[in-house]
């Protein structure tokens, strides 16, 4: 169950090179837009566009290709997407809206639809939801921290940022690479991540991330009869290359394992806050617990 | 020897009123007062002090029916307050949210009014919701109607109910091409609705107008009167469907003209009841040995423009801006109905004129220095007047003369010559928005200020 | 269908931008008036003068303690409803009504008004000004299920509906303030942003990835609270989020494969 439900698991990468030269991994989320935006499957698409500062993402909606193309690519830090997600429907008038998000914003996202409180007619708009898979995520002074910083590399010349094989990596325009341990990152990380208890975005209609396949490859959990039906077209349409996930490496395994770890781990401080405190007579007082 | 009778709580209209009612031996009625028995949030004295951009946000709140154009008549009373002029096409989405507005609450009112009504050609009466025809595709269009109504709004307004997008100053957001398409393509959707509807409605009202006996819900048949819902009074309205304000140029609008009477001075005394009606549907009148005593009862002051009572809403726009003058309860009804296509022809026209890429908030907004603002918004049930004075972002006074308290008096007087088991259809045919009307009396100092600001 | 279950609109002081809601399911408020509630009460649409006896009562708006008529008609609620739900902002938390302070003609005299749940006992509280029309709708569905479905259905109706009821349970205060005390300051925030997309006055930014409130446009409503993930998140009913919105669209009669 760390993995969700799901109808298949593949490797995967867009057959689109355009797509690929900035995408993060297999270029999926984009491509996978990109074909929905084309099949008028979605009206637009929430991405992480560029902001004001260099990596510091704003949500845009993207309703043309190259919009998509400009927000290719993760910036390890915030990008509240779900912020527009009434918006998209209102001033932007979108009937079929498409969003990207980590797994917390699925999660907010698959709220939003059943409890709509705030929401109104947002529910029956969500036309395709991608989700990301996700580890941590960082404040944005965290990052610059641990890019200007640790990594000795100005937030302006890096052109990617990756977290792979216990490490982070920032290559710069001229072709360095420089690379710190994660346990150094650790300390960065957004408080709220520690108490979440969803790797792959188990409440997406399609999934993906880069564990689990070849670098340059994603994996793709397709996981709802909404993202069934998509990815069945955007593969008939040839969007995609595929492998079967049972003969890539490091497959499914490597994804049960953090998977498995990232949910222990943040579990037990989800049972810790329980105790965090202390009351007169000696017994704990709590913390407060999200999931009750 | 005159009764009196008491219907209380009044039913299918917004808010809480009951009816007083002397009446003759016929029963038929003398003299009527309507009242508004909704609690007095006190939106007026809980302003002050408070920031600008938040009392439109709360004004709106007053009324879910026509929160837009509480929205909209606060914001601009704000924006003449502190002389800010908004862009052209955040003026622009403002007509496309009014009209958005009107077109459903129109589409509302019809539902509210069709249970008085009979199919014509029949002796049936309408009950719009059940499931058999024709009446059902009737309650589907008038759904329809008011989907594309509250669609228009959400996309303009941000919400429907409640918008979030205006702002004094302009609006939050442009909207996309998109968004204008589609609210192009919505209004063609709903031009033949709305035409059939107002067709079918006028169709209705004309026939329950030619009736001789109306039944009352429990059967019982009355005698109309020939000038069912008729009245003296004068009409006032301050634009075909949108505003005037007092940055106009040339004002539609004149507080020199306003006199505001408390119900102490208005309303009946305490009075018994000695008619009681059992059989009066649903669960009968007030028994009779009971008190009641709408001066001391009544939640809303009584406006007069130029010392007496005026009508506003639909049948004073099209009387002032069109030569309409069609009298009594259904004349009105007939006016409203006659109000549909305009709402569209004026929602595609601003759509139309509209630069989604043009900026829509004010380069400046001022903060302001007391000065006396005012709007009068054309809401649908009539003219919705918000004043205020702003210092320093903040408000210092705020005054809102909403379109039920001028109709309250204008109604009460209508119900005049009506047997009394009808009077609450012509109080539905007036206006049936209550919780908005409970403003404040303003003192005659404050009256002395408004007249002095506006002479200087 | 004999099988109905009985609901009223109970109309304090509100300003009936809830019952617009419910009525803005359009076409789906008929089908849930031919298939699952008879609407016994509700002084705006239908004419029946006095609280009835009935199954599921939605009260919009607070009740002013000063209005003897209002204090009477929300024990009058409670008395006769299996279920009370606070519909919306004010019912639940007062909303624009918290700021109120009489002194305005003709009753100068009104000057308290509170949220229901300070007079009464709350079963569900539906926060938002006005709560979606879908999250009505969701409610009025699930009632039904609650109180007339299969075993397995109560079940699920259940479920859904706790964390309303817990929330009726947290107390009668709401204010963008509760982000900041119950989300941030509790460690829990991680910055989706749902909270400044569900509030009606637009009173909450993003800034490097947490939410700003502007204090002075809050209006109390209590939506960005309840529509955040971190506020509650129950994974036995999210989880299922695709299978329960096919049963509800069902149970509107719209298409399903
Ligand atoms: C904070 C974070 C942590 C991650 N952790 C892991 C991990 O542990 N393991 C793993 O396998 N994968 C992880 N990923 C996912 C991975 O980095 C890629 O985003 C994913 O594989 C998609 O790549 P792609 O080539 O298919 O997408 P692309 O075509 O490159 O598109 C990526 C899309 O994600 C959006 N995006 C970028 N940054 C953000 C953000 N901060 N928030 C929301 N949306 C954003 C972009 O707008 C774009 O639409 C993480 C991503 C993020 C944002
Ligand atoms: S770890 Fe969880 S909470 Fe943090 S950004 Fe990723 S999905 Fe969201
Ligand atoms: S919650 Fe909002 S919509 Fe509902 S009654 Fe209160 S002000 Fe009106
Ligand atoms: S911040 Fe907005 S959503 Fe939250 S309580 Fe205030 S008004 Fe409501
Ligand atoms: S909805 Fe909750 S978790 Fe998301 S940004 Fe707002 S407060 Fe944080």
């Amino acid at each position: 169950m760390v993995l969700g439900n799901y109808k298949k698991a593949v490797a995967a990468r867009s057959t689109d090179s355009g797509i690929l030269s900035a995408s993060q991994d297999g270029g999926i989320v984009t491509q996978l837009f990109a074909f929905a935006l084309d099949e008028g499957i979605i009206d637009g698409a929430i991405v992480a566009g560029p902001g004001a500062e260099p990596w510091l993402p704003e949500p845009v909606v993207a309703t043309t290709r190259a919009e998509l193309l400009a927000a290719r690519g993760t910036r390890y830090t915030i990008s509240p997407n779900m912020a527009l997600i009434k918006e998209a429907t209102r001033s932007y008038g979108l009937d079929k809206v498409g969003i990207v998000g980590t797994p917390c914003q699925i999660q907010g996202l698959r709220k939003a639809q059943l409890y709509p409180l705030g929401m109104r007619d947002v529910p029956d708009k969500i036309a395709l939801a991608i989700g990301i898979f996700c580890m941590e995520n960082f404040p944005y002074q965290g990052l610059e921290t641990m890019v200007e910083d640790h990594c000795n590399v100005k937030m302006e010349s890096a052109v990617k940022m990756d977290i792979g094989k216990g490490k982070f990596s920032v290559y710069t325009e001229r072709g360095a690479l420089a690379q710190i341990p994660l346990k150094l990152t650790h300390k960065y990380e957004q408080p709220g991540c520690h108490v979440c208890l969803d790797y792959v975005s188990n409440l997406a209609d399609v999934s993906t991330g880069s564990v689990g396949s070849p670098d340059g490859w994603s994996t793709v959990f397709v996981r709802t009869k909404v993202g069934d039906g998509v990815w069945a077209k955007a593969l008939a349409a040839g969007c995609f290359e595929t492998k079967p996930i049972e003969e890539v490496k490091p497959g499914l395994d490597l994804v049960t394992k953090l998977a498995t770890e990232k949910i222990t781990k943040n579990q037990k401080t989800v049972e810790a806050r329980a105790s965090f405190g202390l009351k007169a007579d000696g017994s704990a007082k709590a913390l407060r617990n999200p999931y009750l | 020897m005159s009764k009196v009778v008491e219907i209380s709580p009044t039913t299918r209209h917004e808010g809480h009123t009951k009816l007083v009612l002397k009446v003759n031996d016929d029963g038929i009625i003398e003299r009527g007062d309507w009242l508004s028995l909704t609690p007095v949030r006190g939106i007026e004295k809980l302003a002050i002090g408070k920031s600008m951009h938040q009392v439109p946000k709360i004004s709106s709140r007053v009324c879910g029916i026509c929160p837009i154009a509480h929205t909209l008549a606060g914001i601009e009373a704000m924006e003449a307050s502190i002389g800010c002029e908004i862009p052209e096409d955040a003026y622009l989405l403002r007509i496309i949210l009014q009209c958005a507005n009107r077109l459903h609450s129109i589409a509302l009112h019809n539902i509210l009014s069709l249970p008085d009504m009979y199919l014509p050609g029949t002796d049936t009466k309408i009950n719009p919701f059940t499931p058999e025809q024709p009446v059902r595709s009737v309650a589907l269009r008038i759904q329809r109607i008011r989907e594309i109504g509250q669609t228009v709004g959400e996309i303009a307004g941000g919400e429907a109910i409640h918008p979030s997008n205006p702002r004094v100053g302009g609006m939050y957001k442009n909207i996309s091409p998109r968004a204008k398409a589609k609210i192009y393509d919505l209004a063609k959707e709903a031009l033949p609705l709305a035409r059939a509807q107002m067709d079918f409605m006028i169709s209705v009202f004309k026939n329950w107008e030619e009736r001789p006996m109306a039944s009352v819900a429990n059967g019982t048949e009355v005698e109309k009167n020939a000038k069912f819902g008729f009245h003296d009074q004068g009409y006032m309205a301050s634009a075909p469907l949108y505003a005037s304000t007092s940055l106009d140029v040339d004002p539609q609008w004149n507080p020199e003209r306003w006199t505001e009477v408390r119900p102490w001075d208005w309303y009946m005394g305490e009075m018994e009841i000695d008619l009681e009606d059992a059989s009066y549907p649903v669960g009968g009148t007030t028994k009779a040995g009971a008190k009641a005593w709408p001066q001391m009862e009544a939640c809303t002051g009584v406006p007069l423009y130029d010392g007496a009572p005026v009508e506003v809403g639909p049948r004073a726009r099209l009387a002032k801006y069109r030569d309409y003058d069609r009298k009594g309860a259904m004349g009105l009804q007939i006016a409203r109905q006659m109000e549909f296509p305009d709402c569209l022809y004026a929602m595609m026209e601003a759509a139309d004129a509209l630069d989604t890429s043009g900026s829509v908030l004010a380069d400046e907004i001022p903060c302001g220095d007391g000065t006396l603002g005012w709007c009068a918004n054309e809401a649908p049930r009539g003219t919705d007047v918000h004043l205020a004075k702003v210092k320093d972002n903040k408000v210092q006074w705020y005054s809102l003369l909403v379109p039920t308290t001028w109709n309250f008096p204008t109604c009460s007087r209508a119900l005049e010559g009506a047997p009394w088991q009808l009077a609450e259809v012509i109080v539905r045919a007036y206006d049936p928005c209550v919780s908005c009307a409970t403003h404040m009396l303003v003192v005659d100092e404050e009256k002395k200020v408004v007249a002095q600001k506006l002479v200087q | 269908m004999a099988n109905k279950i009985t609901v009223g609109h109970v109309h304090m002081s509100g300003c009936t931008g809830c019952l617009v809601s419910l009525a803005d399911n359009y076409e789906g408020l008929f089908k849930i008036l031919d298939d699952y509630a008879d609407l016994v009460y509700a002084l705006t649409l239908v004419d029946v003068r006095h609280v009835p006896e009935m199954d599921v009562a939605l009260v919009e708006g607070s009740v002013c303690i000063q209005d003897e008529t209002a204090v009477e008609e929300i024990r009058e609620t409670r008395k006769k409803a299996k279920v009370v739900v606070a519909l919306g902002g004010c019912a639940s938390y007062g909303n624009i009504t918290r700021f109120c302070r009489g002194g305005q003609w003709n009753q100068p005299q009104h000057e308290s008004y509170l949220p229901i749940g300070d007079l009464i006992d709350v079963d569900v509280v539906l926060p938002g000004c006005p709560p979606g029309a879908q999250a009505i709708r969701n409610t009025c569905v699930m009632a039904y299920l609650l109180l007339r479905g299969t075993d397995e259905q109560k079940a699920l109706a259940a479920a859904y509906l706790t964390p309303l009821m817990n929330l009726a349970k947290r107390g009668t205060e709401a204010c963008g303030c509760d982000l900041m005390i119950d989300v941030i300051n509790q460690g829990l925030c991680m910055g989706c942003g749902t909270c400044a997309a569900s509030c009606p006055v637009r009173a909450i930014s993003m800034a490097y990835g947490k939410p700003a409130i502007d204090r002075d446009m809050c209006i109390k409503c209590g939506a960005c609270y309840a529509q955040c993930p971190r506020s509650f998140f129950n994974f036995d009913v999210i989880n299922e989020f695709e299978s329960i919105t096919e049963l509800i669209g069902a149970a509107m009669g719209q298409g399903g494969e």
